[in-house]
């Protein structure tokens, strides 16, 4: 008798969650495995995490607060790729949409009721702007937005560095990188999670029904499968590009903004924690499923806070970055192994 | 790359080699080269290759299921089969691209198992695919010699060519061996191909529906290589659809179905019909559908589809369609002929909104439509089967729902308005399978799922529905086997009784003569001629193909048969 493996096309769809759902059990467990071996004991680290993260309504408040921003970069980077394009730049479009919120916060006076919604506009604007120019090289030019994007991401880290340590400096002199406290916030949902996380869950629904329920997102679908059958069918590519890279960008910058008016209260470097890059971890996690992009954002929240856990057990962040790592690349694997069926063949007696 | 550049630069060291080539085993032997004449195995010859009891499967398929094949010294061995009747699954097996799960593989005598194509090439069997594995940007004498373990270590490029050039006389196979492939015409390259495997002193050389790329003369000229190279004792293995030429060069003919081989004949034992019945199984009769059953639409007097002096040009302002002129009548299929690659394509686009012509005009039903664009021309009534189905026609990784409807999702009831009705979607995919007798397990499968013949029904009925006027039928056969190109014939056939002029541009001449009331012939961008099918024949429409144009065409074919 002999084992064979034979590849398919598509993988079914409860082979492929089953894969990515072992995946991320086995990147846990050689996270686990190392931490036996520096000496850490992993099962106690894991209850320690567990109980501090979902016993209490502390830790799912913690928790809430990082995942809405990871479910609007999520959905940023997923939305690119309904049309088959890479934004690996929401990491820059949050900066640059924190930015803009930023300046109208500083700037422009005004009652709270009227400011916030201000606030949103000119965030997702900013997001928006960031990506104009790698939207319209692609358009016009075919310049991939995968580079653009990613090296835009550097000018907004800096930029943001720049005016929170210079221009914008908290006049009071009572912080040394970070503007003054921003005298507007977004009101709070559940103990300290602000409503930017319902906002964040209702834009995914937005979302995936404009994209399963228009005549729009179906020629967003036919053209991120395959331009030349929307050529073929005459559906204007080009615009349906700009237009979703666009409103990707617009996404991220409500995220930094929302980051900055309910989270942070104030603009300070760095203050988009990587959201942007594990945007793309949760929409390759998501897949094609916008419940996916929830799913994910979850997920990478809790990994996120469990890693603020581990800090006080004296493990440091880098841990929880190489954690994420492995869980992207044991779900790459998983991805290619749901493609295989085993299959045994008894040979023919001859 | 560095190490071919290498390779190429030196060149002081290159003696020239006699190889052990099929030469030294049938040294013996003295034929000449002018006629080929018929070799003759010994009585109680061993075959060349002898596959015993193949089976091979995959997951809930059975790609072979004890076949048996044997070819002998001298012949040309046609594997004629549908679409997954287990040709290509079979060569693979004998080509060492996949290991047989039961059965032997007896090659001289000898059982064998190939790990790999090496291991079968070192066997002395060699493979020319349908798509040709050659470096455009090298020259003949590069490809030859690419990946071959004779090929000298330091050698420059005239010696290559002055190798190539002596392999060529030898195996009888005319070749440029200082050209770049990507210069040659696909009858060259095919020639280079076959030279490669040759060269590598192959006695079974395997053939992938070999005539497919190549004008019937290209055709005639490969035949003739073929019978050189059985001459000497070698074998071919021919692998196609087409009854017509496998009748004319094969010696014997094995066909398979479903997996099993259901015969093995003469050739000589054998008929078109005879071989179309083995093929599907019952009784398939392609043949002529020019006649119009009572009742059907007539040909109407005013054109439906007109082009008037149109030029179409590439981006550099290379002349891609050369002034051409052309009438479709409602009611009617206007056959285009030509070797693929001489403005079909851009015919085709410019016909459907795709490509923007440079000057000249286009009506439809009388409208200028020149300047409109692939959505107006749907809605004009045009329908389009397009070249090549995967690539434009459909998105293979989403779902039968979404591929079916691409042409009438913005209307009702798949729409309203601004918003899209998934169920409604599913409701009319539902309909177009119907039609197109596809069964569909599930719609939300993806459309790369179903077999190249489904695809192609569901493509065709989908184009159907909208083609009121007009439908563009770019090589609707392609790839299919026997059963589905008849049923594609019967769906243009269809179209026509119900007044819509067809556009049917096909390689197959013999399709074209059943099928068509006009034939224009297309060479360089150009229309050679139009003409009644009925007063014409496949020698003139062949010459037309090489560049002929019409009115000389026709002397010549005249003159050929006096």
């Amino acid at each position: 008798m002999a084992i064979k493996f034979q590849r398919v096309p598509s993988a079914q769809p409860s082979v492929a969650f089953a894969a990515r759902a072992l995946a991320i059990v086995l990147a846990l467990g050689v996270a686990g495995l190392v931490l036996a071996a520096r000496g850490n004991a992993p099962v106690e680290l894991a209850w320690e995490v567990l109980s501090s993260t979902f016993g209490s309504s502390f830790g799912l408040e913690d928790v809430g607060l990082l995942v809405t921003p990871l479910i609007l970069t999520g959905l940023s980077v997923w939305v690119a790729l309904r049309i088959g394009a890479w934004n690996i730049g929401a990491e820059g479009q949050f900066y640059a949409g924190a930015f803009s919120a930023t300046a109208v916060a500083l700037f422009i006076p005004g009652p709270t009721w009227l400011i916030l919604p201000v606030m949103f506009t000119a965030g997702a604007l900013g997001g928006l702007l960031w990506i104009l120019v790698p939207t319209l090289a692609r358009a016009y030019a075919d310049v991939s937005e995968l580079i653009t994007t990613l090296l835009l991401n550097f000018v907004a880290t800096l930029m943001v560095y720049y005016v929170a340590t210079g221009p914008w400096l908290d006049p009071s002199g009572h912080a040394l990188a970070t503007t003054a406290r921003l005298p507007h916030d977004v009101p709070e949902f559940w103990g300290i999670v602000h409503y930017g996380f319902p906002l964040a869950i209702l834009l995914t629904f937005v979302i995936a029904g404009l994209l399963n329920y228009t005549r729009w997102g179906y020629e967003v679908r036919i053209a991120g499968s395959n331009p030349s059958a929307a050529l073929y069918a005459g559906m204007p590519f080009r615009r349906r590009l700009i237009v979703i890279l666009l409103m990707s960008g617009a996404i991220a910058g409500i995220a930094g903004m929302l980051e900055v008016a309910g989270t942070v209260h104030r603009l300070q470097g760095g203050i988009s924690n990587n959201f942007g890059y594990l945007g793309i971890m949760v929409a390759v996690l998501a897949r094609g499923s916008s419940l996916g992009v929830l799913a994910g954002a979850a997920l990478m929240g809790v990994i996120l806070n469990s890693g603020i856990i581990l800090q006080t057990q004296g493990i440091t962040v880098s841990a929880v970055l190489a954690i994420t790592g492995l869980i992207l690349f044991f779900t790459a694997i998983g991805n290619e192994l749901a493609h295989y069926r085993i299959t045994r063949t008894e040979p023919a007696a001859s | 790359m560095r190490a071919e550049g290498k390779a190429l630069s030196g060149m002081n060291d290159f003696v020239p080699v006699h190889h052990a080539s099929s030469e030294h085993r049938y040294g013996g032997m003295e034929v000449p080269s002018t006629s080929p004449g018929r070799y003759e195995p010994g009585s109680g010859a061993p075959p060349l290759v002898l596959l015993k009891g193949i089976s091979k499967y995959f997951p809930g398929v059975v790609a072979n299921q004890d076949v048996d094949l044997d070819v002998m010294p001298g012949e040309i061995h046609a594997l004629l089969g549908e679409n997954g009747a287990g040709k290509s699954t079979l060569m693979n097996i004998l080509t060492g691209i996949y290991q047989p799960d039961a059965g032997e593989i007896v090659v001289d005598g000898y059982a064998k198992r190939f790990a790999s194509p090496v291991d079968a090439i070192s066997a002395g069997i060699g493979m020319v695919h349908q798509h040709f594995k050659l470096v455009t940007a090298f020259t003949v004498a590069e490809n030859i010699h690419l990946g071959w373990s004779e090929t000298p270590k330091r050698i420059g490029s005239s010696v290559l060519e002055a190798r190539t050039a002596a392999l060529a006389e030898k195996l009888n196979l005319a070749v440029r061996p200082s050209a770049r492939v990507a210069d040659l015409s696909t009858g060259e390259q095919q020639r280079v191909e076959i030279l490669r495997v040759l060269a590598r002193n192959a006695r079974v050389l395997i053939l992938d529906e070999p005539t497919a790329v190549l004008t019937p003369a290209e055709a005639r000229e490969l035949f003739k290589a073929l019978k050189q190279f059985v001459s000497r004792g070698n074998a071919v293995v021919f692998i196609s659809h087409k009854l017509d030429e496998v009748l004319e060069i094969s010696d014997r003919i094995t066909v398979l179905r479903g997996g099993r081989k259901v015969a093995t004949e003469k050739t000589a034992d054998c008929g078109e019909k005879m071989l179309a019945r083995l093929m599907v199984g019952r009784e398939i009769v392609l043949s002529n559908l020019r006649a119009r059953q009572p009742g059907a639409a007539g040909i109407s007097a005013e054109p439906v589809l007109s082009l008037k002096s149109v030029v179409a040009r590439d981006d550099v302002g290379g002349i891609l369609l050369d002034e051409v002129s052309l009438d479709i009548h409602a009611g009617e299929i206007v056959g285009i002929a030509g070797v693929a690659g001489n403005g079909q394509k851009e015919l085709t686009q410019a016909v459907t909104g795709l490509r923007l012509i440079h000057s000249g005009q286009i009506l439809l039903g009388g409208k200028d439509v020149t300047t409109a664009g692939a959505v107006d021309y749907a809605k004009f009534g045009v329908g389009h089967i397009p070249e090549d189905r995967l690539h434009s026609g459909l998105a293979p990784a989403l779902s039968i729902t979404d591929n079916a409807i691409i042409r009438e999702y913005a209307t009702a009831p798949v729409s309203k308005g601004f918003v899209f009705r998934p169920r409604l979607a599913a409701a009319l995919a539902r309909t177009i399978a119907e039609a197109a007798s596809v069964a569909v397990p599930d719609f939300g499968m993806p459309m790369r799922n179903l077999s190249g013949g489904n695809q192609q029904r569901l493509v065709a009925r989908r184009e159907m529905r909208i083609a009121s006027k007009v439908l563009i039928a770019a090589y609707p056969s392609r790839g299919l086997d026997v059963g589905a190109i008849n049923t594609m014939m019967h769906y243009l056939v269809e179209l026509r009784d119900a007044g819509v002029g067809v556009l049917f541009i096909s390689e197959e001449l013999e399709e074209l003569f059943n099928l068509s009331d006009r034939i224009a012939v297309m060479f360089h961008g150009k229309i050679m001629g139009a003409v009644e099918t009925a007063s014409t024949d496949i020698e003139e429409i062949g010459l037309m193909m090489g560049g002929q144009m019409r009115s000389s065409a026709g002397a010549q074919a005249a003159a050929g048969k006096h």
